[in-house]
């Protein structure tokens, strides 16, 4: 394993202490090491862009700096004084705000309102609105801005960029807690904004840097150095190096991704499948749903498919009208030769189709329920005679199956909240396997929140099903994994099936190759 | 693998959710609670634990056990049926009007068409998709307003008091009918639930439904099948009542809402689902009558019954509950 | 050029760009519309309806149900439900009887025993409150407990003997007209006012919508949204105390039923108003007006020759009705209804 540091020199050491400093932050959460000892310095008045794969750790660093996320251990300083940041209050009280992804305004409130929601200070005497002063207040916070929005505008009437506006005005209100110049977070500000919309957002950022310090967090590489002073990397939940503003986005991304041997771990090959052409197991033609259209798809017996996209690009809402639990509006779908009912999950479980949600632990499983009732939820045939439940005939054939699987459980009937997430997923995927008649499996992030010796395990036990026929269509955690484990990669971008990639072992696409295809 | 490993340490650490406190406790609570009022009765009133005193007690509690037992299944799916009550009462006029034209059948046809109904709320939940508080919420409104028509407001008297003279009879000499008939209800809802996949469906509805729909579980035949079940019940709750007072009135069962709810709660069964049995609300049915019949006893006004079963809601759901599945309290 | 790590998904769900809403929505626009064709049509099929003294019988009826509709209109806004409305009317209809002029005791206190049992009234509501925030009992099992509590309290107050009014001022409440409308249709108004004064220029009445609208925010905020819910449930008690006073009024004895059914009518009148179960949409307005179309339908129904008993059936169905409506324009297929 390289890291490749490219690391700026450190400049003679400033006069005035960092706006914000971060040592060694850790945080574990169960199963996963989201923070393993991060440093971090944010300087006055600079734009430090924060980059990072998914699962790298950013989002929890900046839930820490907002007081929303306890570290288990490190410290962070802001301008040369240890803090402890207890709440989203607490950071605010020390200059730190954050403008949030998901926006976190209340949608039928004013945005006056909003802006000062919490500090309301005079607008609010005795429990009675001033309305004039809200708006005064507001107004004074859209001019540092320079935004236009009425402030008496109902939240959820105004346009997203607004609405940004709004939340950017809301976080510069912690100026008036502190006499310092402010740190503000903006986490993925630009993933839903057109280009114009960015244009005005950079604008923005330029403008804070006169009087804040800004971190700045972006999936767009090229956009943070075109807008960063210079730019962290995290890995893994550490801080592996930062590039300088002029850097390309190439070397940006091959610090995110470092250089790990991604391929071992994927059990490329143990696959052995004919060539012949035969007609695909499922064939998906022409079908539309809520946020994809006229998405044709092939996936044979034995093949594991790879569906790629940004956000947005449609790939879950596909994935799951495809098991019938989401309505699709035309077009239709085909397994094995006989038309699909796409009515209901059940109709799709009947035809055997099997399903592994992104959201294990509030769709994938029964929490409380016991591993051997979440195993055979789906295929109750399996360990019935009749209507009849026979304990002794589910016992037999869940220990089988926790065997075969190398499922880690105390007994069959521990809950399986109490198993770690690779094996309670490995139960998930059981339940499709118990009855033996799944002929389509819909992976959608399978490895989502497991470490790297779970994922494993994963992978290799999607190999062996598609060495033993079953068609798979995966929806990755990452391009690395997609082309790891897919011979075939299909590209969607705004809900359509735009590019197929064919990726066989041993002449596998790049990530960049992917990108290329979908923007 | 010959002997199961425990589950991996670190970092892979799993999440342990080891019982609460409450939980522990509640698994219990509904027997300690009848043990430990029993005995308190009988210390106050040692003539309390005498054979007739409490014959007398289960023949009281035979038409709360029938009621709790069906909503028992609506709420381990995670809904609540506030209709029961209302419906008991349009069922018991209804019982008493049909008598005479439809004489021994009478009791086969007031169960189905409150089944009925119960199907047509179960139906109106998961189609129209309201919660189902609403639903059977005006659904008592509903069922109370017809009651109110058809029996124009008053009693109507059993016009043949041998038909539900059965119930009234006791099983060799000490339990009575009516609270055989409870306990058979209680025993084949347990069974069916236990026996058959039925069980495993309920909870996993009622623990996750959308985990449960994901895995293909039939969501809404049981959910519309609990509700029936639900319906039913009242439907031979209110049979009970009838062959007790003679007569047929459109707000007999009123009263009963509470103590219902009260017995599921007290019975441990969870308000969020899932987790619960229908055994459970007979225990918590005869604490709740136990309660009733004890009040006077042990000289308190039976008019802190109503403070009392309010109390017994607020706490018992408190210390059942599910937290963990609900973040934002509504 | 875009990273290849933007192929991440991130675990919310895609953010559709919201589309301005412009004008008046048929939400808002509905029910009054409603109301006035509601109100044309009992005019045209019956000769009583439409009469002076009809139309003042309706505001005058309305009253009671307006008050209450008023309390539970901020509990809804929050997105929380109240089913305590019975129970804390009662016990505030036999608290006023016995400490205003009664035949069963000689207190004399007029107005401080109506203070007073608005008062307790308000104590209750803010049990309810406590209830849900500090044991998390969901809001419609708190409300229920507290209903049964109140409904304990009454009928140990009552003890079996009804208090029969003798106080000229709570009489009159009743009795005397001004400008052709009772005094309790006058305080209902009042209440009214008084209710959109704190919606509108109040921080309680403001949070309380916004918590229906994103409590989560709020709380992300800064801002400790447990007070305010009990504050809200307080205050809805303050209102049905109010109520029960005025029950108690025109019947002129307090009675431990004297709440039976409003809490279902005023249910039924928010969400005919437009208000949404869910919590951050309509308001004291919109409810007064669903107040006054179920007085309206129940006065004109009559006035047409259906039996009364059918009243509350019909409120049932339009509630059921009502809801579904606003329901299904989101329904999505995996969706989670309890």
């Amino acid at each position: 394993m390289t890291t490749n540091l490219q690391t700026e020199p450190v400049p003679p050491a400033p006069a005035a202490p960092p706006a914000l400093e971060v040592r060694g932050l850790v945080k574990h959460y169960p199963g996963v090491k989201a923070l393993d000892g991060v440093d971090l310095v944010v300087r006055q008045n600079e734009v430090l862009g924060l980059a990072g794969e998914n699962g790298a750790g950013k989002s929890t660093l900046l839930k820490a700096l907002v007081g929303l996320v306890r570290p288990d251990a490190g410290e962070i300083w802001v301008r040369g004084e240890r803090v402890r940041l207890r709440s989203v209050v607490d950071a605010a009280n020390h200059g730190i705000g954050m403008v949030f992804q998901e926006q976190s305004l209340v949608p039928n409130l004013t945005a006056a309102e909003n802006i000062v929601l919490g500090s309301e200070g005079p607008g609010v005497r005795t429990g009675i609105y001033r309305w004039s002063t809200m708006r005064r207040l507001a107004q004074e916070q859209l001019d540092k801005i320079g935004s236009h929005i009425d402030p008496l505008a109902r939240t959820d009437s105004l346009s997203f960029a607004d609405r940004q506006m709004v939340e950017i005005a809301k976080v510069l209100r912690i100026e008036e807690r502190t006499s310092h110049p402010p740190v503000i977070i903006l986490d993925e500000p630009t993933s839903v904004l057109e280009s114009q919309e960015i244009e005005t957002l950079f604008t923005q950022v330029r403008r804070l840097r006169e009087f804040a310090s800004v971190v700045f967090v972006s999936h767009r590489l090229d956009e943070v150095l075109d807008v960063c002073d210079r730019v962290a990397v995290l890995r893994g939940g550490r801080s592996v190096g930062e590039v300088s503003a002029d850097a390309e986005p190439a070397d940006l991304h091959r610090m995110m991704i470092g250089s790990t041997g991604s391929d071992d771990h994927y059990h490329e090959g143990v696959a052995v499948r004919s060539d012949e052409p035969r007609r695909p197991r499922l064939e998906v033609r022409g079908l539309c749903g809520p946020s994809f259209r006229d998405v044709d798809l092939d996936v044979h017996a034995g093949e594991i498919v790879g569906i790629v996209g940004v956000h947005g690009s449609g790939r879950e809402d596909l994935c799951r009208a495809l098991f019938g639990a989401e309505p699709t509006t035309a077009g239709e779908v085909v397994l094995d030769g006989a038309r699909l009912d796409l009515s209901g999950t059940r109709a799709a479980c009947a035809a055997g189709i099997g399903y592994v949600p992104a959201e294990r632990k509030t769709e994938g499983m029964v929490g409380p329920m016991s591993v051997a009732d979440n195993m055979t939820l789906t295929k109750q045939a399996a360990r019935c005679t009749g209507p009849i439940v026979r304990p002794g005939k589910q016992a037999t054939l869940v220990d089988t199956w926790i065997e075969r699987l190398r499922i880690r459980t105390p007994h069959r009937g521990t809950a399986i909240q109490r198993l770690s997430g690779g094996n309670q997923q490995k139960v998930v995927l059981a339940r499709w396997l118990v009855a033996g008649d799944v002929r389509l499996l819909l992976l959608d992030h399978p490895t989502r929140g497991l470490d790297i010796g779970a994922r494993s395990e994963v992978y290799r036990l999607m190999r062996e099903l598609a060495a033993t026929g079953v068609a798979t269509v995966l929806l990755a955690d990452s391009l690395e994994e997609a082309i790891g484990m897919s011979d075939r990669i299909v590209v969607m971008s705004d809900g359509r099936a735009t590019a197929q990639i064919a990726a066989p072992a041993g002449a596998k696409p790049t990530p960049l190759d992917l990108v290329k295809e979908m923007v | 693998m010959s002997t199961p490993v425990l589950a991996q340490p670190a970092p892979d650490t799993p999440v342990v959710a080891r019982p609460t406190v409450g939980r522990r406790l509640t698994s219990f609570m509904p027997l300690i609670a009848l043990v430990v009022l029993l005995a308190a009765l009988t210390v106050v009133d040692p003539g309390f634990f005498t054979l007739s005193s409490l014959t007398a007690a289960v023949r009281t509690a035979a038409p709360l056990v029938v009621l709790a037992a069906g909503a028992t299944v609506v709420v381990l799916c995670g809904g609540i049926d506030l209709s029961i009550a209302a419906l008991c009462s349009l069922a018991t006029v209804l019982f008493a009007l049909w008598l005479p034209d439809l004489g021994a059948v009478t009791l086969a046809a007031v169960v189905a068409a409150t089944a009925l109904i119960g199907l047509l709320q179960g139906v109106a939940h998961v189609l129209l998709r309201i919660p189902s508080f609403i639903v059977t919420l005006g659904g008592m409104s509903i069922y109370a307003a017809i009651a109110l028509v058809v029996s124009d407001a008053g009693p109507i008297p059993l016009s043949d008091r041998d038909a539900t003279h059965w119930l009234t009879l006791y099983l060799a000499g000490v339990l009575p009918m009516a609270f055989v008939v409870a306990l058979l209800v209680v025993g084949v809802v347990s069974l069916v639930l236990g026996l058959t996949p039925l069980g495993s469906w309920v909870r996993a509805i009622g623990y996750s439904e959308s985990a449960a729909r994901l895995a293909g579980s039939p969501v809404d035949l049981v959910k519309v099948g609990a509700f029936t079940l639900s319906g039913a019940c009242a439907g031979l709750a209110a049979v009970m009542l009838v062959s007790r007072n003679f007569s047929g009135s459109p707000t007999m069962a009123d009263n009963l809402l509470l103590p219902a709810v009260a017995a599921i709660v007290v019975g441990g069964t969870a308000i969020t689902g899932g987790h619960g049995s229908v055994w459970r609300s007979l225990a918590g049915a005869l604490v709740v009558t136990l309660l009733r019949v004890g009040l006077p006893i042990v000289g308190v006004p039976s008019a802190y019954e109503q403070i009392l079963y309010g109390a017994i809601i607020v706490a018992a759901v408190a210390l059942t509950l599910d937290r963990s599945k609900l973040l934002v309290i509504k | 050029m875009t990273s290849p790590a933007e192929a991440d998904t991130e675990v919310v769900p895609p953010a559709r760009r919201p589309r301005p809403r412009r004008g008046v929505s048929l939400r808002d626009a509905g029910p009054p519309i409603a109301l006035v064709v509601l109100f044309g049509v009992f005019a045209a099929l019956s000769p009583g309806f439409r009469t002076v003294s009809n139309v003042q019988n309706v505001l005058d009826a309305a009253a009671v149900l307006a008050v209450v509709a008023c309390g539970i209109s901020f509990v809804l806004m929050t997105g929380s439900i109240d089913l305590s409305a019975p129970g804390i009317m009662g016990a505030s209809a036999i608290t006023v009887a016995l400490l205003v002029a009664n035949n069963r005791n000689d207190n004399d206190l007029g107005l401080v025993g109506i203070v007073v049992a608005v008062g307790l009234a308000a104590a209750l509501g803010c049990l309810s409150g406590l209830a849900l925030v500090l044991l998390k009992v969901p809001s419609f099992m708190a409300t229920l407990g507290v209903s049964a509590v109140g409904l304990g309290v009454a009928t140990l107050l009552f003890a079996g003997v009804q208090p029969n009014v003798t106080d000229p001022l709570l009489e009159g409440w009743a009795v005397e007209r001004f400008a052709g409308l009772a005094h309790l249709t006058w305080i209902a108004l009042a209440c009214v006012l008084v209710a959109w004064a704190v919606q509108r220029y109040t921080r309680l009445g403001r949070y309380a919508f916004a918590i229906g609208g994103a409590e989560e925010v709020l709380a992300l905020s800064g801002v400790r949204v447990a007070p305010y819910k009990v504050a809200v449930f307080t205050l809805a008690g303050a209102f049905y105390g109010l109520a029960g006073v005025m029950v108690t009024s025109q019947l002129g004895a307090g009675l431990v039923q004297a709440g039976k059914g409003y809490d279902f009518a005023a249910i039924t009148a928010a969400v005919v108003g437009g208000t949404l179960l869910t919590g951050g949409r309509g308001g004291i307005l919109h409810s007064t007006v669903g107040v006054l179309l179920v007085t309206v339908l129940t006065n004109g129904l009559v006035q047409v020759g259906v039996s009364p008993y059918w009243q509350g059936g019909v409120q049932g169905l339009i509630v059921v009705a009502a809801v579904a409506a606003a329901v299904i324009p989101q329904r999505r297929r995996n969706q989670v209804t309890k």
